[in-house]
Protein backbone atom coordinates (compact mmCIF):
# COMPACT_ATOMS: atom_id res chain seq x y z
CA UNK A 1 0.00 0.00 0.00
CA UNK A 2 3.15 1.93 0.71
CA UNK A 3 4.54 1.76 -2.46
CA UNK A 4 1.07 2.75 -4.37
CA UNK A 5 0.90 5.68 -2.27
CA UNK A 6 4.58 6.47 -2.59
CA UNK A 7 3.40 5.56 -6.96
CA UNK A 8 1.23 8.37 -6.91
CA UNK A 9 2.53 10.60 -5.31
CA UNK A 10 5.78 10.33 -8.10
CA UNK A 11 2.69 9.98 -10.69
CA UNK A 12 0.91 12.95 -9.51
CA UNK A 13 4.10 15.76 -9.17
CA UNK A 14 5.36 14.15 -12.47
CA UNK A 15 2.72 15.60 -14.73
CA UNK A 16 4.07 17.74 -16.32
CA UNK A 17 4.26 19.67 -20.19
CA UNK A 18 7.39 20.51 -22.07
CA UNK A 19 7.07 23.54 -24.36
CA UNK A 20 9.36 25.24 -26.76
CA UNK A 21 9.35 28.08 -29.10
CA UNK A 22 11.36 29.87 -31.61
CA UNK A 23 10.81 33.39 -32.97
CA UNK A 24 10.79 34.08 -36.23
CA UNK A 25 9.13 37.62 -36.97
CA UNK A 26 7.51 38.02 -40.83
CA UNK A 27 4.47 38.76 -42.66
CA UNK A 28 4.41 35.92 -44.98
CA UNK A 29 4.02 36.73 -48.91
CA UNK A 30 5.13 40.11 -48.22
CA UNK A 31 8.40 41.45 -50.59
CA UNK A 32 10.96 43.35 -48.99
CA UNK A 33 12.12 41.80 -45.56
CA UNK A 34 13.70 39.08 -44.60
CA UNK A 35 12.88 35.23 -45.28
CA UNK A 36 9.86 34.13 -43.97
CA UNK A 37 8.66 30.92 -42.53
CA UNK A 38 4.36 29.99 -42.36
CA UNK A 39 2.51 26.70 -41.70
CA UNK A 40 -0.11 27.50 -43.94
CA UNK A 41 -0.08 28.96 -47.91
CA UNK A 42 0.43 32.30 -49.33
CA UNK A 43 -1.69 34.34 -51.48
CA UNK A 44 1.08 36.51 -53.10
CA UNK A 45 2.10 35.22 -56.52
CA UNK A 46 5.19 32.93 -56.05
CA UNK A 47 7.83 30.53 -58.31
CA UNK A 48 8.12 27.17 -56.07
CA UNK A 49 11.96 26.51 -56.08
CA UNK A 50 11.02 23.35 -54.23
CA UNK A 51 10.82 21.42 -51.41
CA UNK A 52 13.41 21.13 -48.48
CA UNK A 53 14.20 18.96 -45.52
CA UNK A 54 16.26 19.93 -42.78
CA UNK A 55 17.53 17.36 -39.67
CA UNK A 56 19.48 18.04 -37.05
CA UNK A 57 20.63 15.42 -34.45
CA UNK A 58 22.96 15.11 -32.04
CA UNK A 59 22.89 13.97 -28.13
CA UNK A 60 21.73 15.76 -24.35
CA UNK A 61 24.52 15.24 -22.32
CA UNK A 62 23.69 14.83 -18.81
CA UNK A 63 20.15 14.94 -20.27
CA UNK A 64 20.28 18.65 -20.03
CA UNK A 65 23.32 19.74 -22.84
CA UNK A 66 22.50 20.06 -26.51
CA UNK A 67 25.81 20.29 -27.94
CA UNK A 68 24.94 20.53 -31.49
CA UNK A 69 22.03 22.26 -31.48
CA UNK A 70 18.95 19.91 -31.75
CA UNK A 71 15.82 22.19 -30.69
CA UNK A 72 13.69 24.45 -33.04
CA UNK A 73 15.89 27.75 -32.80
CA UNK A 74 18.58 25.79 -34.07
CA UNK A 75 16.64 23.82 -36.55
CA UNK A 76 14.72 27.14 -38.10
CA UNK A 77 17.85 29.66 -37.63
CA UNK A 78 20.84 27.96 -38.05
CA UNK A 79 19.56 25.60 -40.99
CA UNK A 80 16.33 26.24 -42.77
CA UNK A 81 16.97 29.49 -43.12
CA UNK A 82 20.76 29.57 -44.76
CA UNK A 83 19.46 26.70 -46.68
CA UNK A 84 16.78 28.88 -48.01
CA UNK A 85 19.22 32.10 -48.62
CA UNK A 86 21.30 29.65 -50.37
CA UNK A 87 18.38 28.19 -52.82
CA UNK A 88 17.57 31.93 -53.24
CA UNK A 89 14.24 32.05 -51.79
CA UNK A 90 11.72 34.38 -50.30
CA UNK A 91 10.20 31.99 -47.61
CA UNK A 92 8.59 28.54 -46.98
CA UNK A 93 5.26 27.61 -47.25
CA UNK A 94 3.62 24.58 -45.63
CA UNK A 95 6.01 23.94 -43.38
CA UNK A 96 6.45 21.41 -40.61
CA UNK A 97 8.03 20.37 -37.88
CA UNK A 98 9.32 18.08 -34.95
CA UNK A 99 11.59 17.97 -32.53
CA UNK A 100 12.55 15.65 -29.54
CA UNK A 101 11.14 16.69 -26.49
CA UNK A 102 11.82 15.19 -23.12
CA UNK A 103 10.11 15.30 -19.80
CA UNK A 104 12.07 16.89 -16.75
CA UNK A 105 11.83 12.88 -14.98
CA UNK A 106 14.03 11.46 -18.25
CA UNK A 107 16.61 14.28 -18.34
CA UNK A 108 17.21 13.17 -14.49
CA UNK A 109 17.81 9.98 -15.60
CA UNK A 110 19.66 10.86 -18.32
CA UNK A 111 21.51 13.17 -15.50
CA UNK A 112 22.21 10.02 -13.31
CA UNK A 113 22.57 7.72 -16.61
CA UNK A 114 25.01 10.61 -17.76
CA UNK A 115 27.10 7.49 -19.63
CA UNK A 116 24.30 6.96 -21.90
CA UNK A 117 23.18 10.38 -23.64
CA UNK A 118 19.78 11.25 -24.68
CA UNK A 119 19.48 10.93 -28.49
CA UNK A 120 17.81 14.27 -30.04
CA UNK A 121 16.83 15.59 -33.04
CA UNK A 122 14.75 18.57 -34.74
CA UNK A 123 13.27 18.03 -38.78
CA UNK A 124 10.93 20.55 -40.57
CA UNK A 125 10.50 20.35 -43.96
CA UNK A 126 8.47 22.90 -46.44
CA UNK A 127 8.53 24.24 -49.80
CA UNK A 128 11.00 27.15 -50.75
CA UNK A 129 9.13 30.08 -52.70
CA UNK A 130 10.37 33.10 -54.50
CA UNK A 131 7.73 35.86 -54.67
CA UNK A 132 7.38 37.12 -58.38
CA UNK A 133 7.56 40.92 -58.62
CA UNK A 134 5.17 43.04 -58.85
CA UNK B 1 -20.69 -21.90 -29.52
CA UNK B 2 -22.51 -19.25 -31.43
CA UNK B 3 -22.71 -17.13 -28.58
CA UNK B 4 -19.01 -17.22 -27.93
CA UNK B 5 -18.23 -16.62 -31.76
CA UNK B 6 -20.94 -13.49 -31.55
CA UNK B 7 -19.01 -12.48 -28.31
CA UNK B 8 -15.25 -12.60 -29.80
CA UNK B 9 -16.66 -10.76 -33.20
CA UNK B 10 -17.92 -8.57 -31.19
CA UNK B 11 -14.94 -7.99 -28.98
CA UNK B 12 -12.62 -7.78 -31.96
CA UNK B 13 -14.62 -4.97 -33.87
CA UNK B 14 -14.72 -2.78 -31.03
CA UNK B 15 -11.47 -3.47 -29.45
CA UNK B 16 -9.37 -1.63 -32.48
CA UNK B 17 -10.98 1.93 -31.56
CA UNK B 18 -9.70 4.46 -29.98
CA UNK B 19 -11.24 7.87 -29.99
CA UNK B 20 -9.83 11.17 -28.90
CA UNK B 21 -12.25 14.20 -28.90
CA UNK B 22 -10.93 17.84 -27.81
CA UNK B 23 -13.45 21.10 -27.27
CA UNK B 24 -13.79 23.52 -30.11
CA UNK B 25 -11.38 26.10 -30.96
CA UNK B 26 -12.31 29.07 -32.11
CA UNK B 27 -15.17 30.09 -34.67
CA UNK B 28 -14.62 32.43 -37.87
CA UNK B 29 -15.37 35.26 -37.16
CA UNK B 30 -14.33 34.68 -33.49
CA UNK B 31 -16.81 36.35 -30.94
CA UNK B 32 -14.91 36.84 -28.32
CA UNK B 33 -11.18 38.47 -27.80
CA UNK B 34 -9.86 35.27 -26.53
CA UNK B 35 -6.51 33.68 -28.14
CA UNK B 36 -7.38 33.13 -31.83
CA UNK B 37 -6.47 29.07 -32.04
CA UNK B 38 -7.24 27.12 -35.06
CA UNK B 39 -6.15 24.18 -36.88
CA UNK B 40 -6.38 26.07 -40.45
CA UNK B 41 -5.33 29.15 -41.46
CA UNK B 42 -6.12 32.96 -40.14
CA UNK B 43 -9.37 34.87 -40.99
CA UNK B 44 -7.25 38.30 -41.38
CA UNK B 45 -3.88 39.52 -42.39
CA UNK B 46 -1.32 38.71 -39.88
CA UNK B 47 2.25 38.52 -38.92
CA UNK B 48 3.71 35.44 -37.96
CA UNK B 49 6.08 35.84 -34.73
CA UNK B 50 7.28 32.33 -34.39
CA UNK B 51 6.44 28.86 -34.00
CA UNK B 52 5.96 26.23 -30.91
CA UNK B 53 5.98 23.07 -30.38
CA UNK B 54 4.29 21.49 -26.86
CA UNK B 55 4.56 18.18 -25.27
CA UNK B 56 1.99 17.14 -23.04
CA UNK B 57 2.98 13.76 -20.79
CA UNK B 58 0.72 12.21 -18.39
CA UNK B 59 -0.33 8.78 -16.77
CA UNK B 60 -3.57 6.85 -16.80
CA UNK B 61 -4.11 5.17 -13.76
CA UNK B 62 -6.60 2.48 -13.69
CA UNK B 63 -7.96 2.66 -17.19
CA UNK B 64 -9.85 5.56 -16.29
CA UNK B 65 -7.99 8.25 -14.07
CA UNK B 66 -5.76 10.32 -15.66
CA UNK B 67 -2.68 12.68 -14.22
CA UNK B 68 -0.95 15.43 -15.67
CA UNK B 69 -0.96 16.72 -18.73
CA UNK B 70 -1.81 14.29 -21.65
CA UNK B 71 -5.00 15.70 -22.69
CA UNK B 72 -5.76 17.88 -25.97
CA UNK B 73 -7.70 20.56 -24.34
CA UNK B 74 -4.68 21.14 -21.68
CA UNK B 75 -1.94 20.75 -23.86
CA UNK B 76 -3.94 23.38 -26.39
CA UNK B 77 -5.64 25.72 -24.25
CA UNK B 78 -2.98 26.42 -21.41
CA UNK B 79 0.16 25.12 -22.48
CA UNK B 80 0.10 25.88 -26.15
CA UNK B 81 -2.09 29.26 -25.84
CA UNK B 82 0.04 30.10 -22.80
CA UNK B 83 3.04 30.44 -24.63
CA UNK B 84 1.74 32.03 -27.71
CA UNK B 85 0.56 35.12 -25.29
CA UNK B 86 3.91 34.90 -23.75
CA UNK B 87 5.64 35.46 -26.96
CA UNK B 88 3.48 38.43 -27.77
CA UNK B 89 1.23 36.80 -29.98
CA UNK B 90 -2.94 36.94 -30.49
CA UNK B 91 -3.83 33.52 -32.10
CA UNK B 92 -2.22 30.37 -33.19
CA UNK B 93 -3.11 28.84 -37.09
CA UNK B 94 -1.93 25.45 -38.60
CA UNK B 95 -2.61 23.65 -35.36
CA UNK B 96 -1.61 20.43 -35.39
CA UNK B 97 -2.34 17.94 -32.76
CA UNK B 98 -1.39 13.96 -31.76
CA UNK B 99 -2.14 12.05 -29.53
CA UNK B 100 0.70 9.65 -29.74
CA UNK B 101 -0.60 6.73 -27.42
CA UNK B 102 -4.28 6.88 -27.11
CA UNK B 103 -5.76 3.61 -25.45
CA UNK B 104 -8.91 1.14 -26.92
CA UNK B 105 -11.78 0.79 -24.85
CA UNK B 106 -10.75 -2.58 -24.29
CA UNK B 107 -7.02 -1.75 -23.11
CA UNK B 108 -8.95 0.84 -20.64
CA UNK B 109 -11.53 -1.97 -19.27
CA UNK B 110 -8.59 -4.37 -19.12
CA UNK B 111 -6.37 -2.26 -16.93
CA UNK B 112 -9.03 -1.23 -14.44
CA UNK B 113 -9.67 -4.78 -14.57
CA UNK B 114 -6.66 -5.76 -13.16
CA UNK B 115 -6.43 -2.61 -10.77
CA UNK B 116 -9.69 -4.11 -9.36
CA UNK B 117 -8.65 -7.61 -9.31
CA UNK B 118 -5.49 -6.64 -7.81
CA UNK B 119 -7.02 -4.76 -4.85
CA UNK B 120 -9.61 -7.51 -3.91
CA UNK B 121 -6.92 -9.84 -3.92
CA UNK B 122 -5.13 -7.99 -1.74
CA UNK B 123 -2.39 -6.67 -2.97
CA UNK B 124 -3.43 -3.58 -4.73
CA UNK B 125 -1.75 -2.24 -7.82
CA UNK B 126 -2.95 0.02 -10.19
CA UNK B 127 -1.95 -0.52 -14.25
CA UNK B 128 -0.55 2.43 -15.49
CA UNK B 129 0.16 3.61 -18.54
CA UNK B 130 2.30 6.89 -19.83
CA UNK B 131 0.41 9.20 -22.12
CA UNK B 132 2.17 11.46 -24.33
CA UNK B 133 0.46 14.53 -26.52
CA UNK B 134 1.95 16.35 -28.99
CA UNK B 135 0.77 20.08 -30.69
CA UNK B 136 2.59 22.10 -32.26
CA UNK B 137 1.12 26.11 -34.24
CA UNK B 138 2.34 29.14 -35.87
CA UNK B 139 2.07 32.06 -33.48
CA UNK B 140 0.62 35.26 -34.86
CA UNK B 141 -0.64 38.52 -34.63
CA UNK B 142 -3.45 40.38 -36.72
CA UNK B 143 -2.35 43.49 -38.81
CA UNK B 144 -5.92 44.60 -38.96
Amino acid sequence: MRTTLLCLAFAALSGCTVVHSVSLPAVPGQPGQDIFVTAGDIATPHEVLGLVQVHRAGVLLFGNIDVIGTDLESGFKETLIPEVKKLGGDGVVRVRYHMTQYTPWARVLGVLFFFAPLPSQVTITGQVVKLKAG
Amino acid sequence: MRLVIFLVTLALLSSCNAVVLGVRLSSVPQTDNTMFLSTGTSPRKFRTLGFVQVRGYGQEWGGYGNLGDAQLDGTIHNALAKEAARMGGQGVINIEFLDENPSTDVEKAQRAYNTVASTLSGSPQIETKDRYVTVTGEVIVFLE
